[in-house]
């Protein structure tokens, strides 16, 4: 109770420090969920690329879009040590919009492959609905953030892919009926759209610059296949074997690719880090201030505890409770405001947000700001603490 | 027993030559229930004697035995132990925390002796009751005048049952009348309780109230004149003003 009271005796100096943590705790809570939302999105890519083997034509890397012969899909299931294979095929949901710049996933359009999930080591569920078959025709299964950026529910129809605004006179759209909803795995799949491998061929076709569309029949064509190895089997050998055995595919090693996720993680928990010590300066700094003019105004207070009976640890414990409550409404506050403006900001993202807000960062973010408190506090404390008495009593 | 002892207590401040001798072996005991003033002028010693008798100051040389014990041989926690529970403070400044209520503030010293809370909540409310200001429990020391503000002080020294309580010029900072008055109370609690009180005074007519007038010059203990029961009977029945 004093310790509250002690603050409040001195409001302005103790909203300027408390002002200074919240700032510091405000950067890290923003920083750190930027950071805490691109970790999951990358650990989501880990755990996906981690147990697959990705393989694409030989002419075409990982990530473009060059075809490949569904042929191909049959010989790899032929190699030695493959489980299974599906094929995946995949447009950009918004053609012609790449030219805008977001941070998180584009919005894509994708092939469900049932009985993929068996083999995958990333899980996806339905939050409601059912799951496109080989069979469906014009039906969809949306991810949680391409839902709720187009505002569609079960049962809704929705047009694909997305006319841009400057579209060609041969723009094909399809309405789709939504069968599914995908549970949000703060991951990829959250702005995908999972149709049929035929409606996905279909939409790949019409892709396609319209001379080489004549010359193909895009239902014998796919953009890559995702091998699984059996139980025991090395991937990275696995994905070698592919390359060698099937002349036309290019595996590329799983390792190598999750080796490029958690280097992207490097660097947001580097940024994570620089807000962290930005806090410290901040708040630190201020904290120490404050604490320092509060021994020096308390010094007769501190000589009248001592003759009372105080030991040194009391007048230690005192003054560190006194900046560690500092540390933890400044702390609250800098949280409360960070994750509020992290969900204004996520409302006006169509993409699903660029922030994760989790009770680990809430946590961290408190805990650090009281530690922040205290550890800023410590040196005017023992100062504090090892005052004479006499000498204390006697001050001005 | 003595409730107070000290053995050729000596204090020097700095180092020759500019070294000043505050106390030149000073002997002196106080017996339990011993109401006693210390006179002297300026610079004579009273004060560095007090902080030496309270233990917030070494002795240069000498002992100061409380209740027996020979507190030069304890640590700084057990004397800090020994203060908390044995000795009670008196300033002139009344040194109350201005964050905290009268109660609060007479509550204080249980904060670091630990012990029964409730028990010594009575004790406070009692102590209240005994300087007259069972009705001012909630009010802070700024709406307080310096005579009761140190009304409230004599009850915070007084919550641990000490033995001893030192007042360095405790009447110093209120007017005459006010000082009278603090003084008969601090009389009668010490008649009440058998608290012995060693009180630091310039006003020879407030010492000549009380059991016993300690003297001091350049730090040597000059005269130690025990006064008439008589006169001392007479301003306890006095009691308190309120
Ligand atoms: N901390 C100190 N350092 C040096 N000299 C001191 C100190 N405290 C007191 N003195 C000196 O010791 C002598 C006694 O002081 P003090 O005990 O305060 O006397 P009184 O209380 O009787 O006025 C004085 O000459 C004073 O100047
Ligand atoms: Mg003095």
């Amino acid at each position: 109770m004093e310790i509250v009271r002690n603050l409040w005796q001195r409001k302005l100096r103790s909203v300027l420090t408390i002002s200074g943590i919240l700032m510091g705790i405000f950067a890290l809570t923003t920083m750190g969920s930027m950071a805490q939302h691109f970790n999951v999105l990358l650990q989501g890519g880990i755990t996906y690329y981690g147990n697959s083997v990705q393989v694409a034509d030989e002419n075409g890397g990982t990530f473009t879009s060059g075809c490949m012969s569904l042929s191909t899909l049959d010989e790899i299931r032929g190699v030695d040590g493959v489980a299974a294979a599906f094929p995946t095929v995949g447009v950009v949901a918004k053609p012609g919009s790449s030219d805008v710049v977001t941070f998180g996933i584009p919005d894509y359009i994708t092939n469900y492959a049932p009985g993929s999930g068996h083999y995958s080591a990333f899980k996806m569920s339905l939050a409601r609905g059912t799951w496109v078959t080989d069979a469906s025709r014009n039906q969809v299964d949306l991810g949680s953030a391409f839902a709720a950026e187009f505002k569609k529910q079960v049962g809704d129809t929705i047009e694909l892919p997305v006319r841009p605004g400057d579209a060609k006179s041969d723009f094909v759209i399809h309405r789709f009926t939504v069968v599914g909803l995908i549970n949000r795995t703060l991951t990829a799949p959250d702005n995908g759209a999972f149709v049929s491998t035929h409606d996905a061929q279909t939409l790949q076709g019409e892709s396609m610059p319209a001379a080489l569309r004549s010359q193909v029949d895009p239902y014998q064509l796919v953009s890559g296949v995702v091998a699984y190895g059996r139980p025991g089997v090395n991937l990275d050998a696995l994905a070698d074997r592919i390359t060698r055995e099937v002349p036309t595919a290019k595996a590329a090693k799983p390792s190598t690719l999750v080796q490029s996720f958690k280097a992207g993680g490097a660097v947001f928990t580097f940024i994570t880090t620089a807000a962290a010590v930005l806090a410290l300066i901040i708040g630190g700094l201020s904290v120490v201030n404050t604490m320092i003019m509060s021994v020096t105004e308390r010094v007769r207070e501190i000589g009248l505890k001592k003759a009372i009976g105080a030991k040194t640890h009391h007048i230690l414990t005192e003054f560190l409770a006194e900046a560690s409550l500092m540390g933890l409404i400044g702390g609250a506050l800098g949280f409360l405001l960070g994750a509020a403006l992290t969900v204004a900001l996520d409302a006006g993202d169509p993409s699903g947000g660029l922030f994760l807000v989790t009770p680990h960062l809430a946590v961290l973010s408190l805990g650090f700001a009281i530690a922040l408190g205290a550890g800023a506090g410590l040196m005017p404390a023992i100062r504090a603490a090892r005052m004479d008495p006499v000498t204390a009593l006697r001050s001005q | 027993m003595p409730a107070m002892r000290v053995e050729g207590l000596t204090k020097h401040y700095g180092e020759p030559p500019h070294q000043v001798r505050a106390l030149a072996g000073v002997d002196l005991q106080i017996d339990q229930g011993e109401f006693v003033a210390i006179v002297g002028r300026s610079g004579s010693g009273k004060t560095t004697m007090l902080d030496c008798v309270g233990l917030l100051m070494r002795p240069t040389a000498g002992r100061v035995l409380l209740d027996g014990v020979d507190t030069g041989t304890l640590n700084e926690r057990e004397r800090a132990e020994l203060r908390s529970h044995r000795i009670g403070f008196i300033f002139q400044e009344f040194n109350l925390l201005p964050t905290m209520t009268a109660m609060d503030n007479i509550l204080l010293p249980l904060r670091y002796s630990g012990g029964d809370r409730k028990a010594a909540r009575t004790r406070a409310e009692a102590l209240l009751n005994e300087v007259g200001l069972a009705d001012r429990s909630h009010h802070h020391p700024t709406e307080l005048s310096g005579g009761e503000q140190q009304r409230i002080a004599i009850a915070r020294s007084l919550i641990n049952q000490p033995t001893l309580v030192l007042g360095d010029e405790p009447m110093g900072e209120v007017d005459t009348e006010t000082a009278s008055m603090l003084l008969g109370l601090m009389r009668r609690i010490n008649g009440e309780s058998q608290v012995s009180f060693l009180i630091v005074t310039h006003d020879l007519e407030l010492a000549s109230r009380t059991d016993r007038i300690i003297r001091l010059r350049d730090g040597h203990l000059i005269d130690d004149e025990r006064l008439a029961p008589e006169a001392v009977t007479w301003v306890t029945q006095a009691g308190v003003r309120r």
